[in-house]
């Protein structure tokens, strides 16, 4: 099928869901599409990602469609350069389908806080798709293009691919360039894959990861080569880590988990319960790093130099303030407030030095279990199913809870994923599986063996 | 601790963003449900010999010192608001300061 | 009431660098408006940073060359603040863990005599573009070429005694600082930046008083002046019984005043924190001290050697020592044959008029050493040797072939001086008849005089007992 076909098949199923009015588009065009078509059409046809159409979270930045991170602060915004990943994924031979809608500037957890209105779930539109990268994960489960780019902070795509029953990658930090996302928590953001099968995720994953030059936070390490499934689990021990199996877990989720868990059993592999005691305090310390990094990346955005400028009578501080203002949204705008009041003067050691220590804590948790035999983690990946919009908007901080079991491999910086376990009520339940350090490849492995074998469409109870 | 609304006011200076009076009970209320939820770290103490985790590499990579700017697909003058003979155009500060 | 002043300078320098701190754009001075720009240091979304490895080094060597302790692992932090020519809305430094902590400049007081000024810190960081607010009426205008030009920051403790003493410890630690090369430190073109701290206190008091900080200084004399201004301010209010605020003030170099600023905010907080984008900056032992191996002669050292080894006086040595350009001629002229005291008044008169003006030495070495020789062997006077030099260093030439050529060579030839002797004993003949009446010390100008009359190229040394022999006959 020649790139122009997918290109026309891709507008398309992108204007179908637009006239359906799921909203997870922000920018693409035909001609844009055509464009990506004649450059792959081409190419020899010997990349990894020749002739795939890939969406990409609006906060990576592109030079031909604009990238607004779902703000208003941001509107009309152009990059004059292109992220890594992007160029890695051309080089490949993708297209590059078109910008998707996010929570703004990739805060939040159900694509609500987007400037350009919420996202609606593909199977339930007065449901969330999960977030920051809902529109990412919509369009993916909505079978408009194969794979997409999302970004990871506290488990934005992990958490929405969970609620939209796709599959969902984040390798470790430092494996993909940061180069080209519109940072939000530098040490904690990670871009990362979505799929609609592990082999499409993984593929993507390998052609944007490696050491960039432009990037100092990457690390030069093997790089991702695709694995086969192995048959057998045997060998392999799987633990369980009790502090993610509450009482109170929803009971679609917990039958979705327990499927997995006898099907691993089945497999060969050996499933061990273990603690990880700081688990609890993962959120808290994820809401004062990732704010305090936030409101110092957030800062360059004040009209000056690019974006629109907000009316302001006055000098200079009053347009600083105006913009910023007037052009973040709620939700950003109480996270630059609490970013700047963990680090400011006489509260630093009280909030933000304590966070790191905690971090340092919620790190060794998960080196210590790993050190002890243990090959992976499983756990649910959220708490619920995908929930009603609107329904956690009135307390931002019930919003944050909803990453609680996706936040800690964030914070220590480890490969973790998605992937959908079935139904529970018709929606789509997700599990997570936590590897070590760079040991995507072994993760990525048994989750090709469950998928295999779980039929993600059936009811778990 | 709580937040009092003059400390939200504050903060907002010291991050230039615009709080109206009106926003402000609501928005201090907010702040303070946050920093409620993340002060559970004091559960923690004091922290002692916890370290600090540094995500990445050990050692920051160095450049070669090589003149090679890395392209701009357009120039600062269409990115710019306001432009004006090669320069970025702002309103002026009303106070004379620098920091 | 006694006063006593307390000052301290902090010093940010541009390290050496053909590219920028973070980025690959050029750092070149006076370059067209946002010509040399990326988006790195433009700070667009999703730009990141990487250090230039030569900026490090350079400012290795600077904290080296200061007698600092440079650290194995530092970290930047970001200092966060809003202004136009901050585009990220933070500055990439160092705040906990700089690169270098600790060393000194020793230097001559004026009034103190040998003084040390402690090196409190050296650390890295990028520069902020410029802002213009002058130039269109109700705006500021935005040069960001010289955002994230690699800066080093050197703050000095508040040791210094006198705005003189300040003005001699710059004048001192740029001298160490242009040695090391670590920077071009030209005031002029904006590679180096003074920001003064001075406060007054009762003499013989240990506490300090408030400080108060003074900007936009932009030559060494106007550090002085701006610091004697505001010594004056600070007394002033002290006597009156009024506090001194702790202010930022602007130095006016027309009228010689400080000001403070109308600001709202007294201090900022600026909340550093350590920057995530950029790992710790780890530098092995082994390597810094491969960089103190690499560094020069320091001007201490090479005053010292130059008194010791060529036997010039100290104060000759502090002038041939102000730059290792002069230094390094002297000491060739040196090693070509001249003797030390010679070359040095030949190197330190002659030689640095021209230097001034160029910044080079027209004459080469070897034919200066050359040309030496010649007064020494008496083949041209002294006086003479001073045109042949002129000569030498507007056109070249090999120093007997252009004394020749000018009519130099001194005149040794009995019967011209005998001459010449008759001549002006003929003119003088009061001065004479004095002479004769018993006072000798005419016996100089009438040296001098014969001379004169030759037009210098009599010997002076074959004068005097030619003289001497037609004074005594009567």
């Amino acid at each position: 099928m020649s790139a122009r076909a997918v290109a026309l098949e891709v507008e398309g199923r992108l204007a179908e869901l637009s006239a359906r009015g799921l909203n997870a588009t922000l920018s693409w065009s035909l001609a844009a599409l055509e464009a990506e078509a004649a450059r792959v059409d081409a190419m020899p046809g010997t990349g990894a990602l020749h002739g795939m159409p890939v969406a990409l979270k609006d906060n990576i930045v592109t030079t031909e469609l604009p990238t607004t991170c779902g703000s208003r602060i941001l509107e009309g915004y152009v990059s004059p350069f292109n992220a890594t990943a992007v160029n890695r994924l051309r080089a490949a031979g993708a297209l590059i389908a078109c910008k998707a809608n996010l929570d703004e500037f990739a805060m939040g957890s159900s694509t609500e806080h987007s400037a350009y209105g919420r996202v609606r779930h593909p199977l339930d539109p007065e449901r969330v798709p999960g977030g920051s990268s809902g529109g990412s994960a919509a369009l993916v489960a909505a079978g408009a293009v194969p794979a997409a780019l999302g970004s990871e902070t506290g488990g934005s795509v992990r958490q929405p691919a969970s609620f939209c029953g796709v599959v969902g990658v984040k390798s470790s930090y430092g494996r993909v360039s940061r180069y080209g996302l519109v940072a939000f928590g530098s040490s904690l953001d990670c871009i990362s894959t979505f799929g609609r099968s592990v082999a499409e995720a993984e593929r993507v994953l390998a052609v944007i990861s490696g050491p960039d030059p432009r990037d100092a936070t990457t690390l030069d390490r093997p790089p991702l080569l695709p694995v086969p499934a192995p048959a057998s689990l045997a060998g392999l021990t799987i633990g369980l880590p009790t502090e993610y199996f509450p009482a109170d877990l929803d009971p679609g989720v917990k039958a979705g988990c327990d499927r997995a868990i006898a099907l691993l059993r089945e497999l060969g592999a050996r499933v061990v319960a273990v603690s990880l005691p700081h688990s609890r305090y993962a959120v808290p310390t994820y809401y004062i790093i990732a704010p305090a990094e936030a409101a110092a990346n957030l800062a360059r955005f004040d009209g000056a130099r690019y974006g629109p400028r907000f009316p302001a009578d006055g000098d200079l501080r009053a347009l600083y303030r105006a913009t910023r203002g007037k052009g973040f949204g709620p939700e950003v705008r109480r996270r630059i407030l609490i970013g700047t009041y963990v680090l400011s003067a006489g509260y630093y050691s009280a909030y933000y030095g304590r966070a790191q220590a905690a971090r340092a804590r919620i790190v060794e948790d998960f080196r210590r279990v790993f050190a002890s035999g243990v090959d992976l983690l499983f756990t649910p990946t959220t708490p619920t199913t995908a929930f009603k919009a609107g329904e956690k908007t009135a307390d931002p901080v019930a919003m944050y809870l909803a990453d609680i079991f996706v936040c800690p491999a964030s914070l220590a910086g480890l490969p973790a994923m998605s992937l959908p376990l079935g139904r529970s009520g018709g929606l789509p339940v997700g599990g997570q599986l936590i590897a070590p350090g760079f040991e995507e490849a072994r993760m990525l492995a048994v989750a090709k063996t469950l998928e295999a074998q779980l039929d993600a469409l059936a009811e778990v109870r | 601790m709580s937040v009092t609304a003059k400390e939200v006011q504050h903060v907002a200076a010291l991050a230039e963003l615009a709080v109206e009076d009106a926003e402000l009970p609501a928005l201090t209320e907010q702040l303070n449900r946050i920093v409620g939820f993340v002060a559970q770290l004091t559960e923690l103490g004091d922290l002692e010999g916890a370290g600090r985790y540094v995500a990445g590499p050990e050692a920051t990579p160095l450049r070669p010192d090589v003149v090679a700017p890395a392209d701009l697909v357009r120039p600062p003058a269409e990115l710019a608001p306001e432009f004006i003979d090669g320069f970025f155009v702002v309103p002026k500060l009303g106070a004379l300061e620098e920091p | 009431m006694a006063w006593e002043t307390v000052i301290g300078l902090e010093v940010h320098v541009q390290l050496g660098t053909r590219s920028k701190m973070f980025c690959a754009c050029s750092t070149a001075f006076g370059d067209p408006p946002n010509s040399n720009v990326c988006p790195v240091c433009l700070g667009l979304p999703g730009s990141l940073p990487v250090p230039n490895a030569e900026a490090i080094r350079l400012a290795v060597r600077g904290a080296l060359a200061l007698g600092g302790e440079v650290a194995e692992r530092s970290i930047f932090a970001r200092k966060n603040y809003f202004y136009p020519d901050l585009p990220k809305g933070y500055q990439i430094s160092q705040y906990d863990q700089p690169l270098s902590t600790g060393g000194a400049v020793a230097l001559e007081s004026p009034e103190r005599g040998s003084v040390t000024v402690r090196i409190e810190r050296l650390h890295v960081e990028e520069d902020a573009g410029k802002s213009l607010h002058d130039r269109i009426p109700g705006k500021t205008a935005v040069d960001l070429n010289r955002a994230g030009v690699p800066l080093a920051e050197i703050v000095g403790g508040p040791d210094l005694r006198s705005p003189a003493e300040a003005r001699a410890y710059l004048t001192t630690l740029r001298q160490l600082l242009v040695y090391a090369g670590v920077s071009e430190c030209s005031m002029e073109k904006g590679s180096l930046r003074v920001d003064a701290n001075l406060s007054i206190r009762p003499a013989g008091s240990n506490e300090l008083g408030t400080k108060t900080e003074i900007k936009n200084l932009n030559s060494f004399a106007n550090v002085e002046r701006a610091l004697e201004s505001e010594r004056a301010r600070q007394q002033a209010l002290l006597e009156r019984g009024e506090p001194v605020r702790q202010v930022t003030l602007l130095f006016n170099a027309a009228t010689g005043q400080v000001r403070p600023m109308r600001s709202k905010e007294a201090s900022h907080d600026y909340r550093y924190f350590p920057d995530p984008d950029l790992p710790p900056l780890l530098l092995s032992r082994e390597w810094i001290e491969a960089q103190r191996a690499g560094l020069p002669e320091l001007p201490a050292a090479k005053r010292a050697r130059l008194v010791q080894v060529h036997g010039v006086t100290p104060y000759d040595a502090e002038v041939l020592a102000s730059e290792q350009g002069i230094a390094d001629y002297f000491e060739r002229v040196v090693q070509a044959g001249a003797p030390g005291k010679v070359a040095a008044n030949w190197v330190m008169q002659d030689g640095m008029t021209g230097y001034k003006a160029t910044g080079g030495f027209a004459v080469p070495a070897t034919r200066l050493a050359g040309l030496i020789a010649l007064v020494d062997e008496g083949v041209v006077s002294h006086q003479a040797a001073k045109k042949v030099y002129a000569e030498l260093a507007a056109a070249g030439g090999e120093p007997r072939e252009v004394a020749v050529r000018l009519g130099l060579l001194q005149v040794r030839d009995a019967s011209e001086l005998e001459r010449w002797v008759d001549e002006v004993l003929s003119e003088h003949a009061k001065e004479v008849e004095r002479y004769r009446a018993g006072e000798s010390k005419l016996l100089g100008f009438l040296t001098g005089q014969v001379m004169k009359r030759s037009k210098g190229k009599a010997d002076p040394k074959g004068v005097q007992p030619v003289l001497q022999r037609k004074l005594e006959r009567s």
